[in-house]
């Protein structure tokens, strides 16, 4: 769906992109996983036609992204709440779906449809502005949903969000996959990569460092398992590649385990394998 | 509404809804045309009486006298110009009327009845109608005082008869066949007179009554006469000001729209127009088209009241609309450059105000262009708010024809394509 093959951006003298390729599959949510930085938005914005690339090549189901076909395929949720604050919620969606020459029935029915699904219909006619910060998010992903776009572009879509209103955004997430939507979600939380992604790309300083499934990631660079294990006369502790192995092992040393503790690497492990750095710092 | 339709809605919602810009295109221009109209208008037609030039071409005690008493009366000013000024005057719409005392004026004024009704001569701007109407009733006050001091003494009109019939008969001077004339007519209307009662002054004001008694009766014979109004100046101080205001409300929806622009940038909705299908020439025409009419509609709505509020003249609404139409377009132009050349709103706000203020002042919107010293004259050339007051002066009070608002009205339509074609390849939607 999405083809991007040797792309490079520069700005001045920084290299935001370097030399990046990457298929991003029909029906998937692709995660890009990178700190601040690491050029996640820059990648949105050559995708969604914002930015030209210096270099390489980039094509949305065949088309070159500044092209209007692609343009109408995609729907971006910029990084920033994209919308205007003076205006309500329902003005917002009528104006950004004109964008896109939907018609005024269209623009009704799909309004009410895309507040009704990010539960924000109750506030329709309020401003913007005396929305909440989760709200605006929820909004920000309506406006991007609703001239029924095949691929949304999310750009960090939680910073800012609740727990509560974080989890409602990813239900709306997968139920968007279940729909057959493609998405690419960028994000420096590795925990929400962890649940949402069916792949992940570890990006840093504009390189993309690895890309598989979260278990594959984990399972290649996540490095030892820890293991405690704690009996009536010791704590056993020990990394292993193999915990299971290795659990059998013990039990069949001691019969009076008590207490057992496996902690199994995670997205961050990888990224400090990846970078010597930790994610978030 | 089509797309660009959406767009002008947008902004003009956007717009109107931001307090600070609605001040500054409505309150605060109507407040520059009120204060600066009124205090230019006190020294024109205010409430202080009528604006007449008077010119005596009779020059006698009684001509003198009655000058003497409408410069007394409260519903006239009277200023004295030779004839000749005084219809120019008048012509250019500086006063509203000018009566001309013409030779014999006094004689006929000072005798009841030898030397036939006074005349006066009186010229009046048809365009102040309701100001004539009082002028002539003003005037025949004036006229019907001769009556009375005629009366002053407690004589009645009849007496005054009599002492004349007396007097005809022991003039030795007068000639014999005037001498029975007289008196032959004289006491006749005595009788008739007495039989009739009194007579009241009131009953005898009528303007131009010629026939039999009545005539020696009228206390004036007002000749009017038509005149060919060629106005180079300003009805009222608003119709100065109101052109000025014009300017300030254009800054301030111009203003607007190039922090809007920005905003659209900085706030990150322009992500949103450049990731849609639209072109970016879409997007900033509708930007245009949007400040395109937020202009039109806000000098309308300014001339409007110009018109129902500081009584300012529309003569020419053809005139008005191609002044706005070409105006509205210059500042379109002026927007999008100054979008350019500010980048973000501080910038915009520094360049907007800073580079404004001097076309403002250099161009009219302070001091009003007429009253401007010779070499600021010069220097108001090169402000494009120069040819938008004038635009609109052209279009009302300095009632250009056609072809001499050509002049003003292309060089803001020019200059608005410019500026339109500059600023939009120069502007950046994305950083
Ligand atoms: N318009 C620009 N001009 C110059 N440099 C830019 C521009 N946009 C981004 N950069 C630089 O490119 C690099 C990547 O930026 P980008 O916004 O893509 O990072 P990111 O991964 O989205 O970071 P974050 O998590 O903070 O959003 C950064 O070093 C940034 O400073
Ligand atoms: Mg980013």
């Amino acid at each position: 769906m999405i083809k991007i093959e040797g792309v490079s951006k520069q700005f001045d003298d920084l290299l935001a992109v370097d030399n990046l390729s990457l298929d991003i599959h029909q029906g998937e949510i692709f995660g890009l996983l990178g700190p601040n930085g690491a050029g996640k938005s820059t990648i949105i914005s050559m995708i969604s036609g914002q930015q030209l690339p210096t270099s390489g090549s980039l094509k949305i189901a065949g088309h070159s992204p500044v092209s209007n076909q692609s343009k109408r395929l995609i729907g971006v949720a910029p990084q920033t709440t994209a919308m205007y604050e003076e205006l309500s919620a329902l003005d917002n969606l009528e104006f950004f779906g004109s964008l896109y020459g939907m018609s005024q029935g269209d623009l009704k029915s799909r309004s009410d449809e895309v507040l009704e699904f990010t539960g924000l219909s109750e506030r329709a006619q309020d401003r913007v502005k005396k929305y909440s910060g989760g709200m605006k998010r929820r909004l920000n992903l309506a406006i991007t949903m609703l001239h029924q776009p095949e691929i949304l572009l999310l750009d960090e879509p939680t910073v800012g969000v609740d727990p509560q209103s974080r989890n409602k955004l990813f239900e709306n997430i997968l139920d968007l996959k279940a729909q057959g939507k493609t998405v690419l979600y960028t994000t420096h939380y590795m925990e929400e990569a962890e649940k949402l992604c069916d792949r992940v790309g570890i990006l840093d300083h504009g390189k993309l460092l690895a890309l598989d499934s979260v278990d594959g990631l984990i399972d290649e660079y996540g490095g030892e398992s820890q293991l405690d294990v704690t009996t009536a006369d010791e704590v056993i502790t020990l990394g292993t590649q193999h915990p299971v192995a290795e659990l059998q092992e013990i039990l069949r040393e001691h019969s009076n385990i008590t207490d057992l503790k496996l902690k199994r690497p995670d997205l961050e492990q990888v990224f400090l394998h990846l970078t010597g750095r930790h994610l978030r710092d | 509404m089509g797309l660009l339709g959406a767009m002008v809605k947008k902004d003009l919602k956007l717009l109107f809804r931001d307090k600070m810009t609605v001040f500054f295109t409505f309150g605060f221009p109507l407040i520059f045309a009120a204060f600066f109209g009124s205090i230019f208008s006190s020294g024109g037609s205010g409430s202080a009486g009528i604006a007449v030039v008077v010119s005596d071409l009779d020059q006698s005690t009684e001509s003198a006298a009655f000058v003497q008493r409408m410069d007394e009366v409260n519903e006239l000013r009277v200023e004295i110009l030779p004839e000749h000024e005084a219809r120019e005057a008048t012509r250019k719409g500086k006063k509203v009327a000018y009566i001309i005392l013409p030779d014999g004026f006094g004689k006929a004024y000072g005798s009841l009845f030898s030397g036939g009704t006074p005349e006066v001569i009186i010229g009046v701007d048809p365009s102040r109608k309701a100001e004539a109407g009082m002028l002539q009733g003003v005037m025949m006050k004036l006229g019907v005082e001769r009556f009375q001091n005629a009366l002053s003494d407690n004589t009645s009109l009849a007496d005054v008869l009599g002492d004349s019939i007396k007097s005809i008969e022991e003039d030795q001077n007068i000639p014999d066949d005037w001498r029975v004339l007289l008196n032959d007519y004289l006491p006749k209307m005595k009788t008739m007179l007495e039989k009739e009662e009194a007579m009241t002054a009131t009953t005898s004001v009528t303007a131009n009554g010629d026939n039999g008694i009545s005539s020696a009766l009228t206390p004036l014979d007002l000749n009017f006469e038509d005149v060919m109004i060629n106005r180079d100046g300003p009805k009222n101080g608003y119709a100065v000001t109101i052109p000025q205001a014009m300017y300030w409300a254009m800054m301030g929806v111009v203003m607007g729209f190039g922090l809007a622009l920005v905003q659209e940038k900085t706030l990150g909705t322009m992500t949103r127009l450049v990731a849609a299908p639209i072109t970016r020439l879409q997007i900033l025409g509708g930007k245009a088209l949007g400040c395109f009419v937020a202009l039109f509609f806000v000098m309308t709505a300014l001339f409007a009241f110009a018109r129902l509020v500081f009584d300012v003249p529309i003569d020419y609404p053809l005139k008005i609309l191609l002044a706005l139409f070409c105006v509205s377009s210059g500042f379109v132009g002026i927007m999008m450059l100054l979008a350019a050349l500010g980048k973000t709103e501080r910038g915009i706000s520094s360049l907007g105000w800073g580079v404004m203020m001097v076309f403002a002042m250099f161009g009219g919107a302070m001091i009003p262009l007429f009253a401007m010293p010779e070499w600021m004259k010069a220097m108001s050339d090169l402000s494009p708010v120069k040819w938008a007051i004038l635009s609109f002066e052209g279009a009302t009070w300095r009632n250009f024809s056609y072809e001499e608002l050509l002049l003003p009205c292309g060089i803001m339509l020019m200059l608005g394509i410019i500026c339109f074609y500059a600023g939009s390849r120069m502007i950046k939607l994305e950083e």
